[in-house]
């Protein structure tokens, strides 16, 4: 999609209007956090366990301390009762952030130990290497599926609990009769599917520099986070400061996905760090820490259960789920289970869900950290498809929600309205031509060719109502120039937010796109917001942004009636123009307001007078706002290479209102591929000993430009009424849809070999095993 | 990751470069492209007390047409073996296997002579320089000595040169006329290196197959020569040769390496794949010819 | 090992520092030529986000170290627009959303600058191949293909 340049268009919503970031970020001005630069300010590198787990024998920093160009090495001794409380809004105050560094033991590769702060990175690494570390090593629980059951080896042996589970919350039957139906059902379909550890991998990884000016008790900070008031007020609580007394800022974030979210350990250490040196302290991750110890996620299976009669109608539908969360889950496995039936009319569920702790890195928010229960049914569904011997496409068709079923009543209580399931799946096929291709498939079989299609149809709870995520601020004010300024407390880091909110207040308020700027990523200035992820800025913040801009609006309109001598209502404004309708000729432009408003507000009646600003807190009229979405993907696997390849990729979309097309297709793209890396590419390996063998981009396989087809994209535009613009969030469907997708293709082109690929990753190596496996390599 | 310390030395002259070398002995390593070694050093999986940069030393970064062989200095970039004439003409299997190697910004750096003295037995460069017979010069303390290709390669990231020693030149032997060259390689992903890979040359003179030879790179601990699939191939009719037959037999007995992204028997399946694709192309540039 | 001098032209400045040898080239435009638009995306040359062009050449800058540039110019990001006005690489980004996050996006654009500098009117395949050694983790590289296509067209009309 090619952007735009917005020029007289009076109407932005729905252009693909050309981005404010472009210009900083393709001329090499970002601001990201390690572009920043303060005077005395020192460096960051934490000695990190080797081992998965082990009890810390000898941990002797006198020689690293004594290196030249370090300033400090901080232990655990040195952080100990120094800090307050430790806990997010959105995962609420028992979830507590482990210690900035290990306490007397290590559960993890990659577990910090010590903190070197020095003069530069390369001394503080050098640092490292003096470090004394002596380590008794113990057998470590690696593996989940296994690890609950496992009472000998314990995850967090001190802590007095039975076994390794997390969470166990055994099967619960969400409807009465759901063992009658899976007992009276004329086929029981019986799968398990296994998600692989994959993990997000932004291209700039994680980063702080905090800065404590002692004497006034402040500590400012820039990281590259997605949430820079969440930031703030866990740092607020845990360092025992009022919040005004901290900033936080991030300006340019390089990506996050849901990793950076929130408040890590060692952003902990780092800010304690600066606070006892009284000086600013950077700490860069480097690409291995980040592979390894940043937050990872999607390794879940689930033992699935369909209930079919006997006209492919789905009775019912069962899993026992259970998730890696690590050793310290950063957030835990969002265990949306009550959205397993998704788009379908499946009206009895039951689930059983247990969440395990591993001697692995933590689990991290993954864009649609959720989004297994459409890896499982739509994996499920494929596989019931084979089993029964029926067409995929004619299995959904049987059971999906369309327009006239709706609004509909979900097993778990869900109440969908506004989605168009089955028609995205009939948009998508005949994009894809179906029959054409089913012909083309039969004659690649003849040939022996493999080639396969799979599809993944999915609802997305966007603008959901977990805590803290249910509304935004924002803040809009007309300046005396005339121009504009959009204050959100939101914390884009790719999403385009200075663009969409751009488009917004510039249609509500009748003025060039041009003239508006948007300020986020900094606290100083912008109302409070839980961060971005969650796929509802364009609801939420959109609407934030749309109701203050009309409020603004309205008190335009009162101080320019009052010099126009006219009525509000009599008044249009166009271009920052504000003119009599129908006399073009008498007008002010927005600077002639704004000096009204401003310099002379005292000749103004006291009830307009009142400037040319408004903060607004918004929130939906319902949660979550639903976008669905049907992804189709053709992938042909060279017989002899095993190497699958992706032909064609197909997503028919609906999320409501666009307010930037571009955008959407963007966020669809980004989250595809990523999508497609996890399937294909992408997979984060531990050896038994809980030793991580995929730390660097040699093993550790993202997709190129090589591995990806043109993506096709169609949509629907359904409106919501969940919010006035009538938009839906969509920023982590693409990679919710894809994996099942892709999964599902392989699936495909394998199935007539009797192959049943129910467990990713799916690269040449596990292909071939399948071949070898049926015998049909 | 930032590297440990070291000290530099980029000496202008070959003579010097040998001198310091020996001088420094054990604790110093030769830095030619630095694709290979840099990343190693940036990730402190390797460390060394000094560098002697050889980036400078302008008599190995010439490339000479000789009477019947090709001399590649050292230093000759990777870039431009892909852009040199002399090499198009002369030693096309190089020129073939060129664009494959990395990316192309790893290739502005990347060196004829690091490649093949880093001697990984996934890179396409050692299989070459295997499969031709090609002539690795080296230069010490002792003097210059040659070592023939077969000789060179004793293992992952292992050869017979020296610790004092530096290689110098490649001499890769010009394949006459009625020749044809192919290389192929499959990776995860472009650039990667590869799981298996192919590098083939073949001479057919009255539509028989004079000459083949085949490398393997992948597929060992070293590049490899396929010699019983050659020897099928000698004498065979070009136009009755039995690509897959020979694929094959060109990795029959042998047990490539396991891991994360191909089982030894993935390895075996594309190997013989990637002889096949690669001896069919050489044939029909052959026949072409 | 005591620091060592290096002076190189960026960007048509002279720059000179004196440096420890290890210090990578990446690490000298960053931190003492204040070019902070050369960014790191792993260290060890797989992601091509550090990407500049050195005497000529697209070189993966967290693979140099800055002692080895010494006499050399570079062109980093921050040199390719001229008095403010975009080069068609960087507008061809714009036009088709190229970029999101823009971590990779300075890596991107030189690659592509270096890359029809060699082949400009490279295949579909030539593209692909051509910038399989960057890595982005946003925008799937569709606008990125779209924007080296539209860049190479404006470029040879351009020239023509």
């Amino acid at each position: 999609m090619t952007m735009t340049t917005p020029g007289t268009a009076a109407r932005y919503i729905g252009q693909s209007v050309r981005r404010k970031e472009d210009r900083r970020l393709l001329t090499g001005h970002g601001l990201y956090v390690d572009d920043v630069s303060l005077p005395g300010m020192l460096h960051a590198a934490f000695l990190r366990s080797e081992v998965a787990k082990a009890t810390i024998t000898k941990l002797d920093v006198t020689a690293a301390r004594a290196l030249p160009g370090v300033v400090a090495v901080f232990t655990w001794e040195d952080f100990n009762g120094r800090f307050g409380e430790a806990w997010h809004s959105m995962l609420g105050e028992e979830l507590i952030v482990p210690p900035p560094l290990a306490i007397g033991d290590v559960r993890h590769v990659g577990d910090p130990i010590a903190l070197v702060v020095a003069e530069s990175r390369y001394l503080a690494e050098d640092a490292l290497d003096l470090i004394e570390l002596d380590l008794d090593v113990v057998t470590p629980a690696v593996d989940y599926a296994t690890a609950a059951a496992d009472t000998e080896h314990l995850v967090h042996a001190g802590w007095g609990l039975p076994s390794n589970a997390m969470v166990d919350v055994p099967f619960m039957p969400l409807s009465g009769d759901l063992d009658e139906a899976f007992a009276a059902a004329a086929h029981v379909i019986e799968c398990t599917i296994r998600q692989n550890r994959y993990v997000p991998v932004p291209m700039e990884a994680r980063g702080i520099v905090a800065s404590w000016t002692s004497g006034r008790d402040e500590m400012e900070i820039v990281a590259a986070t997605q949430s820079v008031h969440e930031a703030r007020n866990f740092f607020a609580r845990y360092l025992g400061i009022p919040e005004g007394n901290i900033t936080v800022s991030a300006r340019d974030v390089g990506g996050g996905f849901g990793q950076k979210m929130f408040v890590f350990r060692e952003e902990c250490a780092v800010v304690l760090a600066s606070r006892l040196l009284e000086r600013p302290v950077k700490w860069i991750e480097d690409r291995r820490e980040n592979l390894m110890a940043a937050g990872h996620s999607r390794n879940e299976l689930g033992k699935v259960r369909l209930a079919i009669d006997d006209d492919h109608v789905i009775q019912a539908i069962a899993i026992d789920h259970v998730a890696d969360v690590g050793a310290y889950p950063i957030c835990p496995a969002v265990a949306d289970l009550q959205l397993l039936p998704g788009p379908y009319k499946i009206p009895r569920l039951g689930f059983s869900m247990s969440m395990v702790w591993t001697n692995t890195m933590g689990k991290a928010a993954y864009r649609g950290p959720w989004m297994f229960e459409t890896t499982a049914r739509e994996m499920a569904i494929d596989h019931a498809a084979r089993t029964l011997g029926i067409d995929p496409v004619e299995l959904r068709r049987k059971n999906l929600l369309s327009s006239p079923d709706l609004p509909f009543t979900s097993p778990a209580g869900n109440v969908f309205q506004e989605i168009t399931p089955l028609e995205t799946l009939d948009q998508a096929l005949e994009m894809l031509d179906y029959e054409a291709f089913r012909a083309e498939q039969a004659a690649a079989r003849a040939e022996g060719r493999l080639l396969g299609l799979g599809i993944c149809v999915y609802v997305e709870p966007t603008s959901m109502n977990v805590p803290s995520l249910g509304t935004e601020g924002a803040t809009v004010r007309i300046e005396s120039s005339g121009k504009v300024v959009a204050y959100l407390g939101t914390t884009s880091h790719g999403q385009s937010i200075e663009t969409t909110m751009a488009q917004i207040v510039a249609d509500q308020l009748g003025v060039s796109y041009d003239d508006v700027t948007v300020v986020q990523g900094e606290t100083q200035s912008t109302p409070y917001g839980p961060g971005t992820g969650g796929s509802r800025t364009a609801v939420v913040a959109g609407g934030a942004a749309r109701e203050a801009a009309l409020v603004v609006r309205d008190k335009v309109l009162a101080v320019a009636a009052h010099s126009l001598e006219a009525s509000p209502a009599d008044l249009e404004i166009e271009h920052g123009n504000v003119f009599v309708k129908g006399t073009p000729t008498k007008s002010l432009t927005m600077r002639d307001v704004a000096k009204a408003a401003y310099t002379h507000a005292q000749d103004l009646p006291a009830d307009i007078g009142t400037g040319l600003e408004a903060t607004v807190r918004f929130r939906p009229t319902q949660f979550p706002t639903w976008s669905n979405a049907t992804h189709l993907c053709v992938v042909e696997i060279d017989r002899d290479t095993c190497i699958p390849r992706i032909l064609r990729y197909i997503v028919s979309e609906d999320c409501g209102r666009m307010i930037n097309p571009g955008v959407v297709e963007g966020q669809i793209f980004g989250g595809v591929v990523q999508g497609i890396g996890g399937v294909l590419l992408e997979d984060f390996v531990y050896d038994a000993d809980g030793n991580p063998l995929t730390t660097t981009f040699v093993d550790y396989l993202l997709p190129t430009t090589t591995e990806v087809p043109m993506i096709e994209i169609g949509h629907i535009e359904t409106d919501s009424t969940t919010n006035p613009g009538g938009y839906k969030g969509m920023g982590e469907g693409g990679a919710i849809g894809a994996h099942a997708a892709v999964a599902n293709a392989v699936g495909d082109a394998l199935a007539h070999l009797g192959i049943n690929a129910n467990s990713t990753p799916l690269g040449p190596n596990d292909i071939h095993r399948l071949l070898v496996e049926a015998g049909a390599d | 990751m930032k590297p440990a310390p070291f000290e530099y030395h980029a000496p202008t002259t070959l003579d010097a470069a040998v001198q310091l070398l020996a001088g420094l002995g054990d604790e110093a390593k030769v830095l030619a492209g630095g694709q290979s070694l840099v990343p190693m050093l940036n990730l402190r999986l390797t460390r060394f007390e000094a560098l002697v940069d050889i980036g400078r030393v302008e008599e190995l970064r010439r490339i000479e047409r000789t009477n019947g062989t090709v001399n590649l200095g050292a230093t000759v970039a990777q870039c431009v073996v892909e852009r040199d004439a002399t090499v198009a003409a002369g030693v096309p299997l190089l020129a073939k296997a060129t664009p494959l190697i990395g990316h192309f910004q790893i290739r502005s750096r990347g060196t004829v002579g690091g490649s093949i003295a880093h001697a990984d037995p996934a890179a396409e460069y050692p299989a070459v320089a295997l499969a031709l017979d090609a002539e690795l010069e080296v230069a010490g303390p002792a003097g210059r000595r040659t070592i023939p290709a077969a000789d060179f390669f004793l293992g992952t990231w292992m050869t017979t040169i020296g610790a004092d020693e530096i290689l110098v030149a490649t001499r890769f032997p010009v394949w006459g006329a009625g020749s044809g060259f192919a290389v192929e390689e499959v990776a995860r992903r472009h650039g990667d290196f590869a799981i298996a890979g192919a590098a083939v040359a073949v001479t057919v003179t009255d539509g028989q197959v004079a000459r083949a030879a085949i490398g393997l790179f992948g597929m060992g601990h070293t590049p490899l020569r396929a010699s019983a699939a050659e020897s099928a191939l000698t004498g065979a009719a070009a136009s009755g040769v039995d690509a897959a037959e020979i694929g094959r037999l060109a990795v029959e007995g042998l047990e490539p390496p396991d891991d994360l992204h191909a089982s030894s028997g993935l390895r075996l399946r594309v190997g013989a794949a990637t002889v096949s694709r690669a001896l069919q192309r050489a044939i029909e540039e052959a026949d072409r010819a | 090992m005591p620091e060592l001098p290096v002076s190189v032209i960026v960007n048509g400045v002279s720059r000179t520092a004196v440096v420890e040898p290890r210090k990578t080239l990446a690490d000298f435009l960053r931190d003492d030529c204040r070019l902070t638009g050369t960014h790191l995306g792993c260290e060890h040359g797989v992601c091509g986000a550090c990407t500049v062009i050195l005497d000529g050449r697209a070189v993966r800058s967290c693979l140099v170290f800055a002692v080895q540039a010494e006499g050399s110019e570079i062109t980093t990001v921050e040199g390719l627009a001229t008095d403010g006005e975009l080069s068609a690489v960087q507008a061809a980004f714009e036009s088709e959303h190229g970029l999101q996050c823009g971590f990779c996006t300075p890596g991107f654009v030189v690659s592509v600058t270096a890359l029809l500098e060699q082949h400009p009117d490279p295949t579909d395949d030539e593209i692909r191949e051509g910038l399989s050694g960057n890595l982005c983790r946003c925008t799937g590289y569709q606008g990125i293909l779209r924007a080296v296509r539209v860049a190479a067209e404006a470029t040879k009309a351009r020239t023509a």
